[in-house]
């Protein structure tokens, strides 16, 4: 059967890398051992630990301290390519402390939670006899864009937050329901109509019916200085104020109760779920994130739903950033390693290549998109040919097996392959997650390594969960998550399983994966992060070109 | 009739290779003098005594214990000693072993012995004299070259680097290097820390050899599922195909 997919699209950015004329296939090289002086970045280090050292009054950074003495650089240190994009930066712009871009997208998640407008209004109609319409709604929304940044209704005398410190906040509102989605004031709507194809828009509003939410987005600052447990709160006060002054309703009635409850808990949907006491977590916190609300926070698919492969991959790079180096990298562990494991799926085209190679065979094979049947056999044979194409690629490139120098990160990669492959050509999240775990036995078997000492557990065991129907270990791919039982430990897992999950969904068409809701909510235009584009605005963080919100520059003494 | 253990699938060289280790019949090909590699594994001090973490196991007055009856004590479990490690990396291009299958070795043919498995380097930890005792026998066998293989207590760095111009495998630290007699000699021990004194570990392998004595399998060498467009499954594919679909459905159907 003839093979497709010939582009090995990783060798642009391994050019990038080594230089042009490089031989990339090479199996020895001369090791320069030039240090970090080789690397601009390294270099803009020491300068900057050189200025700071006389006003610390104490050593910092100083990368001679490595190993005795020997530094980092005895190798070349090169620079990542973002995948799918022009953006070359260094590894160090991808350690999410460098990169302002990965801070927002994980700060526009712990900020936002969807509350319904629809038990509040039957409180206000049925318990007050209140009139609510259009208009009211309206008003309402005005109001609440005015409070819930931190400004004061009602009272006399309040403090207020900086309307520049907190512009990022916003809420507007969705609804499946035409008629009033016409009659609310452009500028608080989601417009499904404008945001999504039509068919993918036609879906979500006959999900989300006659029902109307509301979208919000508290300011990046407060989440940063508290936590995503705040969001809930913080919203069901502005809420909860907000129907007080446009309802003209006593400040202390009973039925405020019914509005405040409605908004932190009854028509509440937290963006994660609270995590036990043992990794002492609220909701709106990483670990909590199913796989399938990531699946669905990453708006790739209402851009370029024709390319199912490069949904997938977003919804990689978003996860990987995310669960790996931001929760296990930096709730659960710490320091820089998790980066240097996580930025393989999202960078130098190499899952990219891979997917596109096993879609492409698959697409052969079984004439399109989520058309083979869903069995243990497909995955069988779409991992293994994907499996033994990735390892061949390593082999045949040195230079591609040195830029994927961890065994996690080449069997975050393999497995991921085989995975979105499979998921995509059964339209089945199962039969991906069951291509992903032979991928992994496989790739031990073929070098007699796989990744860290974690894979013994999560991967090479992994296969009883797949189709399992036990309550403590058996769940659809897109309802587990961060803490899913054995996937809370292992850095290059969770991002590759959110793509896994939605490259079954973007392989059928679909318009959401688990939540219209969420789906529609991260399609609101005045989010700071474009989560649309994930690997593009990695890329303008590393570059130095994208501005978060949370900024305290304006109430501090310049630098 | 008595039970053959069968190891590993496959006729090809991998195949037969996997199972030598795994059967701890390995070649001897070379003889390191114990006290060189007590100075490479940098725990002590050739010809120094071994710390202790408990007396002799005949001092302590052991309790009542049908197991203890059963299994006698290794060297240095007898004796006390400190449990330490030997850590090695191995080169995916064509170095004799690989992490799994010393580990296979280790926990097969190694009394009281933990190895730990990962992708760029390869422990086992044992009582002091114990460890010492597998360190050498893994230095002298088939199963390590002493260019394309290292032992690497920390900043293990290397394992899937292109080698250096002479051949060696990278390292960050440079714990061996090539002399110009075409011996490699050990200079830093496990963890970088100089050696006394060069220590010649004899000359390393032929690309052929090490081709022939590798345990991975590779597209350049002995492929496991053929090439692309010419796929031809190795019995090691056919194996993990079987274990991977039943795990999968008793996963599903536990019984």
């Amino acid at each position: 059967m003839a093979v497709k997919h010939t582009k090995k699209l990783f060798i642009k950015a391994l050019n990038k890398k080594f230089g042009k004329d490089f031989d990339l296939a090479s199996q020895k090289t001369e090791y320069k051992r030039l240090g970090p002086e080789q690397n601009a970045r390294k270099r803009e280090f020491m300068e900057f630990a050189k200025k700071l050292e006389g006003k610390r009054g104490m050593t910092g950074y100083n990368p001679y301290v490595h190993a005795g003495g020997i530094p980092l650089g005895q190798r070349q240190l090169v620079p990542y390519k973002l995948s799918s994009t022009e953006y070359v930066v260094e590894g160090d712009d991808l350690h999410f402390v460098n990169n302002p871009a990965m801070q927002q997208m994980w700060d526009d998640i712990r900020r936002t939670i969807i509350v319904g407008l629809d038990m509040a209004h039957e409180v206000l109609q049925k318990r007050l006899g209140k009139e609510v319409t259009p208009e009211t709604i309206n008003n309402y929304l005005e109001i609440l864009n005015h409070a819930m940044p931190g400004a004061a209704v009602v009272q006399e005398h309040m403090v207020e937050t900086h309307p520049g410190l907190v512009d990022d906040c916003n809420v507007r509102v969705f609804t499946g329901d035409d008629a009033l989605a016409d009659e609310i004031d452009a500028q608080y709507l989601i417009d499904i109509n404008k945001m999504f194809p039509a068919e993918q828009a036609e879906v979500l509003k006959a999900a989300i019916g006659k029902t109307s939410w509301q979208a919000v987005h508290i300011p990046t600052i407060v989440v940063r200085s508290c936590d995503g447990g705040t969001t809930s709160r913080w919203s069901a006060m502005q809420l909860s104020m907000t129907f007080i002054d446009a309802y003209n309703m006593c400040a202390g009635e009973a039925a405020v109760a019914d509005l405040a409850y409605a908004a932190k808990h009854a028509a509440v949907l937290h963006m994660s779920d609270m995590l036990p006491a043992r990794r002492a977590r609220g909701p709106n916190n990483p670990g909590g994130l199913s796989f399938g609300y990531m699946a669905d926070m990453v708006q790739t698919s209402r851009v370029k739903p024709q390319d199912p492969v490069y949904v997938s991959l977003n919804v990689v790079a978003a996860g990987a950033m995310l669960y790996d180096q931001i929760w296990l990298g930096s709730y659960m562990s710490g320091g820089v390693g998790f980066t240097q494991y996580a930025t393989a799926a999202y960078t130098n085209d190499v899952l990219d290549d891979f997917c596109y190679y096993g879609v492409d065979y698959a697409v052969d094979k079984f004439g399109g998109f989520a058309k083979a049947p869903k069995t243990i056999d497909v995955a069988k044979e779409l991992a293994t040919e994907v499996t033994l194409y990735g390892i061949e690629q390593y082999e045949a490139f040195p230079t591609l097996l040195e830029d994927h120098f961890g065994g996690s990160q080449r069997a975050a990669v393999l497995a991921a392959a085989s995975g979105i492959t499979s998921s995509i050509a059964s339209g089945h999240s199962q039969i991906g997650l069951a291509g992903w775990y032979l991928s992994m036995l496989l790739h031990k078997e073929a070098w007699g390594r796989l990744g860290f000492f974690g894979y013994d557990l999560q991967d090479q065991c992994g296969p009883t969960n797949v189709f399992s129907y036990q309550s403590d270990e058996g769940n659809p791919l897109e309802l587990r998550g961060a803490n899913y039982p054995n996937y809370a430990m292992n850095v290059g897992h969770q991002g590759e399983y959110a793509g896994i999950t939605s490259a079954a969904h973007a392989g059928r068409m679909d318009a959401f994966a688990v939540s219209p809701l969420i789906k529609v909510t991260f399609a609101n235009p005045g989010l700071v992060f474009d989560w649309a584009n994930i690997r593009d605005c990695f890329g303008k963080g590393g570059a130095r070109e994208f501005r978060a919100a949370g900024e305290r520059s304006l109430v501090m003494p310049s630098v | 009739m008595a039970y053959t253990p069968q190891f590993y699938p496959g006729s090809t060289s991998v195949g037969i290779n996997r199972r030598k280790h795994m059967s701890g019949n390995i070649e001897k090909l070379r003889d390191i003098p114990e006290a060189d590699v007590v100075a490479i594994m940098g725990h002590r001090a050739p010809g120094a005594d071994y710390a202790s973490t408990h007396p002799p196991l005949k001092e302590m007055g052991e309790p009542d214990c049908p197991v203890r009856q059963l299994v006698a004590p290794t060297a240095g479990a007898a004796a006390g000693d400190r449990v330490r490690y030997s850590q090695w990396t191995d080169s995916m291009y064509f170095a004799p072993s690989i992490p799994y299958f010393r580990s296979y070795w280790g926990a097969i043919n190694c009394r009281g012995c933990d190895p730990g498995t990962l992708s760029g380097r390869q422990i086992i930890e044992a009582r002091e004299r114990d460890i010492e005792k597998y360190t050498k026998q893994q230095y002298d066998s088939e199963m390590t070259d002493v260019a394309l293989c290292s032992m690497r207590g920390c900043t293990v760095h290397g394992h899937s680097l292109r080698l250096e111009e002479n051949g060696m495998q990278f390292d960050m630290l440079a714990r061996t290097e090539m002399g110009k007699d075409g011996n490699v000699y050990a200079v830093k021990d496990q963890v970088g820390i100089p050696l006394d004194k060069k220590i010649n570990l004899g000359k390393p392998m032929t690309e052929a050899e090490a081709k022939k004595r590798t345990t991975i399998f590779r597209f350049d060498g002995v492929p496991m599922g053929g090439k692309i467009g010419a796929r031809k499954f190795d019995e090691a594919i056919e194996m993990t195909h079987h274990m991977w679909e039943y795990r999968s459905k008793w996963g599903y159907r536990p019984e």
